[in-house]
């Protein structure tokens, strides 16, 4: 269910939404995890710091430890040893029920409750954290509307009556739902097809906009990671972190020969994923209203400006592509001429998923919408093209001048190693202090 | 006499009857729901205690109810508590077996997600497992209380109330007139209780099955 | 404990995971199919027990031969007046256990020999819409208490063992025929089409594949049986028809406890006993193939 229904109550709640509580940073403190019969620890020794407000990816092979440590976070699974800081508070020691009450939490297949309707869901944790009712249930429409969902329809839906993605959207309401500052991720799109999960990820990054939570999120799609994380920890057996920067460093400066082979083929392509349509100029097009009188549209392309207009329908959604050789074959109504919309892009899209939709249009251009599917401009392969040769130079020059701070560094530390004053760590210049 | 002339000249006594074996069969049903719900709740987590608890109740219920009855004599005497202890023991395995089935049926990714998101092992167990486990406990209970009918016309034997006298009567007055009489009543009043009993459980699950799990 | 009083493989309880069939004829498919899923988890929960370990072996005898025992020994030291004399005496508790057994295996027999081909004959093609409807009589049966069953045919039929062995009958044919239909059409629908496209004819498929494959739970069924007759048989008393329930009764309506107990713990050792090796023979009769994947 992709589209969003074009209530206009609903947007004028979220504009009334009061303010959320932002993210807290996030303090892992050499934690491990030893299961008791085998030696080897799970995740062994990691030591994290997640800044309030960012969202970071832990990315790995499967049975690497990653889902074990985020785990850890709210204590679902209990650390050996190690601490765990939220905010200012040490969090290892209070009690676990209090803790994930106040850390939202989201899991692979939705993990809603069957017998619960969608609005029973969703007001689980503020009923739990001493909500009134009227609270919980404005509430509840509030994250229905923000994660996209009518509340008129589906708040008393069953869980079962929702396709996956639905699902998963009301779970990720859930977990916001008593406004939580750090939210959990453990693959929460693992279970739903690629074109709903391409769906779902724009929407929470959408939300990301929005909200600024801290977020924590478990994948083993290399591909999600990067299209979501402020930063990702590339993580190896026993949660070791391989690397932990942000997606472009790891994609054009991978630590080592694990990163760069889980980064995979295709590095450049997947750059595209980095940069949203939302950073790049939009085009603007002429277009005209499915209510304007016919002669008016008429005139527009007669006129010579343009060969074509978009028009859009009553939500300012675009509708038809229409050129001005339809209108011989339209007569008095332009019910059957002109060529239906199939694509279009949100402002949050890769550039990659425009290029995706620029190829497959006959015209080589797509419309921009924004968060309620209105029409807000145009992207066409020239401007995907300077975009992305803009991008790839800048990108090549940060890892000159990165590799020139590394020789320079190192040069540095040879000479006071020659000197005998060998007192450099060895950890700054390293990844991770780019900007 | 004819059938339902019989029926016309007894109706107060078939009536009591009626009255008492369902209310017998009904408290019991209470007492083995609740016994058997919290035996499975103390035992499905452990394959252990979940096969101990279901293999009693199992043995128990292979006695056969007249040998469990003729048992229970001379520990509680006639009438009322060898009815009420009898009928109790013989509820217990559908309810306990479907209980530990149902709980341990429970997708342990829901249960994780009820701790992720703050749950205690209380509000689990109350508004998560309980809930999703209900469909078959309540399918243990009605099978249960099929059973529990018949048997308790069995335990009118020991003095036990209910329309099972009705058909120890008749077997009183076996080659008499009225022997047919009696036992067609007694019997077919507890088939008619039985019935209406099962629909009683239809609506009963219509009305506490979550609409979101219902078949 | 006895191996075979696993959930889903008891006794009676054995319909405990068809609901509704007797009120909803329309769920009689659904409850036949949740009825054969629901020997699934059993096997599962058995999973342990599967093969037969010394204290299965062991125990119960034991148990049963330490509870006769002492049984005996105390009864033999009771004090017991004429009344109790005249009902135990002249090998009176032989022929009361011999009569008991005899009903049992009798019943049992013929129940076996209508309920299964009558559970084959229901889900061929051509008497497959009948199906539903033995489903709802089988469920409404339940619903007739055995006692009452019993004496009716005992007015109808006459005094003594034939009118209890006819009541036995009906009243076990019942679940065994439901078990055998809800083996038979809880067989995936691939495994039979799989048959019948490498060519076997249609009774190739019933006795290779289908048979075969239905076995744990007709298997089931018939301990149901056996163990449902040794509860009925004691009702047999009733009507006549002699067996442990003669013993019994004459305890309870006569005031002598002695006889009494004796009586129900002969009950329910035969009880126990039949049941346990009805779950062994089960055990060595299930199909190698299906132990695991059950």
């Amino acid at each position: 269910m992709p589209e969003p229904p074009a209530s206009d109550p609903s947007a004028t709640r979220a504009a009334a939404r009061p303010a959320a509580s932002t993210g807290a940073a996030i303090h892992l403190e050499h934690l491990t995890k030893v299961y008791p019969g085998n030696p080897a620890p799970a995740v062994d020794d990691v030591s994290m710091e997640i800044k309030a407000g960012e969202t970071v990816v832990f990315v790995g092979p499967s049975g690497c430890g990653k889902s074990t440590t985020l785990k850890m976070i709210n204590r679902l699974i209990e650390p050996t040893s190690g601490r765990i800081r939220i905010g200012d508070e040490d969090v290892t020691a209070i009690d676990p029920v209090g803790l994930r009450r106040k850390v939202g939490y989201a899991i692979q297949a939705s993990g809603l409750f069957p017998h619960m309707s969608v609005a029973e869901n969703i007001a689980l944790v503020p009923k739990m954290t001493g909500w009134s009712k009227a609270r919980t249930r404005e509430r509840v429409a509030e994250m229905l509307d923000l994660v996209g969902l009518d509340p008129g329809e589906f708040h008393d839906r069953y869980p079962r009556q929702l396709s996956g993605g639905q699902q998963q959207r009301v779970g990720v309401a859930r977990a916001l739902a008593a406004d939580p500052p750090v939210l959990l991720m453990d693959e929460p799109f693992g279970a739903v097809d690629p074109i709903t999960r391409d769906h779902l990820q724009d929407e929470l990054i959408r939300l990301q906009h929005e909200l600024h939570k801290t977020i924590v999120f478990v994948t083993h799609d290399f591909d999600e990671a990067i299209k979501l994380g402020d930063r990702i920890a590339v993580l190896r057996e026993r949660s070791h972190i391989a690397q932990f920067d942000t997606p472009e460093a790891i994609l054009t400066n991978p630590a080592d020969d694990f990163v760069s082979g889980f980064v995979g083929a295709g590095a450049a392509l997947k750059r595209l994923n980095l940069t949203r349509v939302r950073d790049v100029a939009v085009v603007d097009f002429p277009t005209a209203q499915v209510d304007d009188p016919l002669q008016s549209i008429f005139d527009l392309l007669r006129d010579g400006a343009t060969n074509e207009v978009l028009l859009l329908d009553r939500h300012r959604r675009p509708y038809k592509w229409l050129r001005r050789s339809d209108l011989s074959r339209a007569k008095q109504s332009l019910a059957r001429a002109g060529t239906l919309v199939t694509d279009t892009v949100t402002r949050d899209a890769t550039l990659r998923d425009a290029l995706e939709a620029v190829l497959t249009d006959s015209a080589g251009r797509v419309a921009v919408t924004g968060r309620r599917g209105e029409f807000l401009g145009v992207v066409d392969m020239e401007t995907l093209m300077n975009n992305v040769h803009e991008l790839l130079e800048a990108d090549r020059l940060e890892a000159l001048e990165h590799q020139h701070e590394l020789q320079t560094l190192s040069a540095h530390r040879t000479q006071l190693a020659q000197e005998g004053l060998d007192g450099v760590g060895g950890a700054d210049g390293g990844p991770g202090d780019r900007a | 006499m004819s059938f339902w002339e019989y029926v016309g000249s007894r109706h107060a006594q078939l009536l009591t009857d009626t009255l008492q074996h369902a209310s017998a069969v009904f408290q019991c049903m209470v007492i083995a729901t609740v016994l058997g719900v919290a035996l499975g709740v103390a035992t499905y987590r452990s394959e252990w205690a979940g096969a101990l608890a279901t293999m009693t109740t199992a043995t128990i219920l292979t006695i056969p109810s007249l040998a469990m009855i003729g048992l229970l004599i001379p520990i509680v005497g006639l009438g009322v508590a060898p009815t009420v202890v009898a009928l109790t023991l013989y509820g217990l395995l559908p309810v306990v077996r479907n209980a530990i089935v149902g709980l341990r049926g429970v997708d342990p990714a829901l249960v994780d997600a009820a701790k992720g998101i703050g749950m205690s092992r209380t509000a689990r167990l109350f508004r998560v497992e309980l809930p999703l486990a209900w469909p078959p406990i309540l399918t243990g209970i009605r099978v249960a209380t099929q059973m529990l009918m018949g048997i308790a016309a069995i335990a009118a034997f020991a003095s036990g109330p209910g329309l099972g006298n009705e058909i120890f009567r008749g077997i009183a007055s076996l080659g008499s007139a009225n022997a047919l009489n009696q036992v067609l009543s007694g019997t077919l009043g507890i088939v008619v209780l039985a019935l209406l009993f099962d629909a009683a459980y239809v609506l009963i699950g219509r009305l506490t099955i979550s609409r979101g799990i219902r078949a | 404990m006895t191996p075979g009083t696993s959930p889903g493989r008891g006794g009676r309880p054995e319909r405990a995971d068809g609901p509704d069939g007797a009120t909803l004829p329309d769920d009689a498919a659904d409850a036949e199919r949740e009825l054969a899923a629901g020997t699934a988890p059993s096997g599962s929960a058995a999973a342990g027990g599967r093969r037969i370990s010394w204290q299965k072996w062991t125990f119960m005898p034991a148990f049963l031969t330490a509870a006769l025992l002492a049984t005996w020994l105390w009864f033999r030291g009771a004090q017991l007046d004429s009344i109790a004399h005249q009902a135990v005496d002249h090998g009176k508790v032989w022929l009361a256990l011999r009569q008991h057994i005899q009903l049992t295996a009798v019943s049992t027999f013929f129940v076996l020999v209508i309920a299964i081909p009558l559970g084959i004959a229901l889900t061929r093609p051509r008497l497959r819409r009948a199906t539903p409807f033995a489903m709802v009589v089988a469920n409404l049966g339940q619903a007739v208490p055995a006692l009452g069953l019993l004496v009716l045919l005992v007015i109808w039929l006459g005094i003594g063992a034939r009118s209890a062995i006819v009541g036995m009958v009906i009243y076990a044919v019942l679940p065994v025929l439901a078990n055998t239909i809800a083996g038979l059409r809880g067989i995936d629908p691939t495994l039979t089409e799989a048959a019948r496209g490498i060519g076997m004819s249609p009774l190739g498929v019933l006795g290779r594949v289908e048979l075969p494959l239905a076995v744990p739970l007709i298997l089931a069924g018939v301990r149901t049986a056996l163990v449902l007759n040794v509860g009925t048989a004691t009702l047999a008393t009733f009507g006549g028809g002699g067996g442990l329930g003669d013993l019994i009764s004459a305890g309870i309506i006569t005031q002598r406890m002695p006889v009494l107990i004796l009586g129900s713990v002969l009950t329910v050792a035969l009880a126990l006993l039949v049941e346990w090796l009805a779950s062994l023979v089960e055990l060595l009769l299930r199909p190698r193939g299906l132990e695991v994947a059950t």
